[in-house]
């Protein structure tokens, strides 16, 4: 239970300060020393796209950033390893655990370098016919 | 060996036993017409006692195959008994017959599609491939309609195929009646049985086994009364087979009376309404009611005292009208009365009866997912829990507050009215922009993003009328925030009993619905549903059903994919081995070929976000004309 609790605790401080730091430290290049081509292999045969998506956009978002824990391959390694110490009783759609026994360092590596090759450029919603298409018919029916 | 008989809990009190029913009937002349009472139970048989079966003869399996003629001789008839069967339902304006033929109703069929003066109309037969389709139509026409369909199927195998379908329908509280053929005597064995209902009667509201043809004609129309009262459920009629080949001579087609529902009471009706003209800031929170009648009532009493109203049409069928100008928090959200309607509320809820009330049905003691009422487990607990239809209860309702509303009163009505619709207004665009910011990322993706299928349907079909039949849970349910859920079927809702194989057959049902009603019917296909059942594809192709298929097709069962991924992890061992029994690979199914080889239009697969969206302008142009059309699109995982 200890176990349990310190990991869960862990977590939730390498979020919480991975996304405080990432939003308030100047972008900076982060070491990338994996293989995002053996990555890619990896991270459609680990499940990985099963919630973020063929290119990094799903149920929880990694393109572009987004995630805190992505900042740099020693935070993302210990969200990675922490988790694997919980064991909930029973299956869940959270995170999935990935101890060293199912996904070594350097295969965590090459999803890392896989991940940090994804870019997102969505349209802009006043630039795109269909999302404006559906703001206008929504205002359309505004009251009198 | 002799048939011990036990009554089930459910034939005490006011129930008779099936020998008590008959006895009860069989007295009386011809037009007899026994009171509903007599008609409300079956009898349970020991399964102990149940006489062993033993395999079909050479004799009986020829005649299966038709390579036989029937053993017994088929007299003629002047006036065929299934004639006037059929006739109970034309007069009950049941539209549609949805059967898998079976060697037990040859009578009544040859009825339905021979039988007066415009055959095969009202009710229509329509082909399914199998029973649990034809159960499925007729619970996405129920859903969509809130009235009854037939679902004609053969015997104790019939039953079985259809029973999971049966199952849904009950948990999804849906009104449809299922007609089952049973041959005593000259079939099959283990075709038939003594007691087929008790197969199902755990998950049915009703049953009747008849054994004559004032019987029959009675149980249909009792059938009727029994699946549209609330709780609204699946019910049965086991079809003698022999009676159906009968001679009818003189009998009468009995008056059919439609049931009473009771509301609230006169008092209570009037105080709801004092308090609603008297709040400062009302609110009506609307669950699901039966009919679009229900819907208009509620409309009605909402504008009356202009309460801000929360509505449950973007999570199933028959709630309040989600883009009307009184849906939304309203001017403010410190509501001082909160009335619910089939949902809780602060003050006040009218909920009517649930499917505990049929637990005696369960002789078995399965206790099938019986658990707390959802439509109370997430809200606020009422003040006053009141056990009374909300539909019937919202006219009296709206009688008294039309009674006792003031001119004085009328004018800070009319002001609240004014200040909700603006506020409301402002927060549905502010949600949606918020919405539609969130399902930009991933736009531009191959696969396509599954927000980006709901946002391009959009602008297509929101001046069509149309139905959003299948289920959207595991495609994201993106359309709650961009469509207009205006209609009482503009979405029919999740799978009442989380089981799969569901929304190809349901989304043909309501495709029935709206055939004739110039609707169209959307179904967001999930890849590992349509596999259960696909023949209702043939179905929608031979009745020329207005059904646009859109295939969510990620490739696997991915709920479960994610499960098993999970699980892995958790044991620290193969988490790239998780796709093993989850996933359609090698090789992969091609979806449109599947529709092409029974007969429907179908292009794909589409990965390509921009071909998707030119593929869905045909199929909704092929659906209007009258086509269904199925366009397997390769989506995101979620």
């Amino acid at each position: 239970m200890i176990k349990i609790l310190i990991s869960t605790l862990l977590i939730s401080v390498v979020s919480s300060l991975a996304s405080t730091v990432l939003k308030a430290a100047p972008a900076t290049p982060a070491m990338i020393s994996g293989n995002a081509d053996k990555g890619e292999a990896l991270y459609y045969n680990h499940g990985c796209y099963a919630c973020h998506g063929y290119n990094g956009i799903g149920k929880h978002n990694l393109a572009n950033d987004v995630s805190g824990i992505m900042m740099s391959e020693a935070v993302y390694l210990i969200f990675l390893r922490a988790r694997s110490e919980l064991n909930p009783p029973l299956p869940t759609q959270r995170m999935p655990h990935y101890p060293e026994s199912s996904l070594s360092d350097q295969e965590a590596l090459d999803i890392y370098a896989y991940i940090r090759t994804f870019k997102d450029t969505p349209p802009e919603a006043e630039s795109n016919a269909t999302m404006r298409a559906i703001i206008n018919s929504a205002q359309s029916q505004a009251p009198q | 060996m002799a048939n011990k008989r036990t009554n089930t809990p459910a034939d005490k009190g006011n129930r008779i036993s099936r020998r008590g029913f008959i006895g009860a009937s069989v007295v009386g002349g011809a037009t007899t017409v026994l009171a509903p009472a007599a008609l409300a139970g079956s009898t349970g048989i020991s399964d102990k006692n149940q006489p062993k079966s033993t395999p079909p003869s050479e004799q009986k399996m020829e005649r299966e195959v038709g390579s036989s003629v029937p053993p017994k001789p088929v007299q003629s008839v002047r006036r065929a008994a299934s004639d006037l069967m059929v006739q109970v339902l034309k007069d009950l304006e049941i539209e549609y017959v949805a059967l898998n033929p079976g060697s037990s109703f040859e009578g009544l069929q040859e009825s339905l599609i021979n039988y007066g003066d415009k055959p095969n109309s009202m009710p229509e037969v329509i082909s399914a491939l199998h029973e649990g389709s034809a159960v499925d139509m007729a619970h996405g026409y129920g859903r969509s309609e809130g009235k009854p369909m037939c679902a004609l199927i053969q015997g104790t195998v019939g039953l079985q195929n259809g029973s999971m379908a049966i199952y849904q329908a009950f948990h999804g509280q849906t009104p449809l009646i299922v007609l089952a053929g049973n041959d005593e005597h000259n079939f099959l064995k283990v075709h038939t049985g003594e007691d087929i209902a008790a197969l199902v009667r755990p998950f049915t509201k009703w049953d009747a086994q008849p054994e004559t043809l004032e019987q029959t004609l009675l149980a249909l129309q009792e059938a009727y009364r029994q699946t549209i009262t609330p709780p609204c459920a699946p019910v049965l009629v086991v079809l003698n087979s022999e009676i159906q080949k009968q001679e009818a001579g003189d009998l009468q087609v009995p008056i059919y009376s439609p049931p009473k529902i009771s509301g609230i009471s006169q008092q209570q009706a009037d105080s709801i309404a004092q308090n609603l003209i008297l709040a400062n800031n009302p609110r009506i929170s609307v669950g699901r009611l039966r009919t679009p009648e229900g819907i208009n009532s509620a409309v009605e009493l909402a504008e009356l005292v202009a309460a801000s109203v929360q509505t449950s049409a973007t999570t199933g069928p028959m709630s309040f009208p989600q883009r009307h100008p009184l849906v939304g928090p309203g001017s403010n959200n410190s509501y001082d009365y909160h009335l619910g309607l089939e949902k809780a509320a602060a003050q006040v809820s009218i909920t009517g009866p649930d499917l505990k009330s049929l637990i005696e049905r369960d002789v078995a003691g399965v206790r099938f997912g019986w658990k707390e009422d959802p439509t109370l487990r997430r809200g606020p607990k009422p003040e006053t829990l009141i056990s009374a239809d909300a539909e019937a209860s919202i006219p009296l309702i709206v009688s008294a507050v039309k009674e006792q509303l003031k001119a004085s009163i009328r004018k800070s009505i009319a002001e609240r009215l004014q200040a909700s619709t603006k506020e409301n207004h402002v927060f549905r665009m502010k949600s949606l922009r918020q919405a539609i910011e969130k399902k930009r990322p991933g736009w531009n993706d191959t696969p396509v993003s599954l927000a980006r299928m709901y946002a391009e349907l959009w602008p297509l079909i929101k001046d069509l009328d149309w139905c959003l039949a299948s289920p959207t849970h595991f495609s994201g349910r993106h359309h709650r925030e961009l469509w207009d859920h205006d209609k009482p079927y503009s979405y029919l809702g999740q799978f009442p009993a989380a089981a799969l194989g569901y929304g190809l057959g349901s989304s043909t049902g309501a495709a029935l619905a709206a055939r004739d009603r110039d609707r169209i019917v959307i179904n967001i296909q999930a890849d590992g549903d349509f596999n259960y059942m696909p023949g209702s594809i043939w179905s929608a192709a031979h009745h020329k059903l207005p059904m646009l298929i859109i295939m969510h097709n990620n490739r696997a069962w991915h709920m479960e994919l994610m499960y098993v991924q999970y699980m892995a992890g958790v044991r620290g061992r193969g988490t790239d081995r998780a796709h093993i029994g989850t996933t359609f690979r090698d090789p992969y199914i091609n979806f449109a070929k599947i529709a092409e080889g029974y007969g429907m239009k179908s292009e794909g697969p589409i990965s390509d976000p921009k071909q998707m969206v030119a593929a869905l302008k045909r199929g909704i142009d092929a659906v209007r004309n009258g086509e269904p059309y199925l366009i397997d699109v390769l989506t995101q995982p979620r």
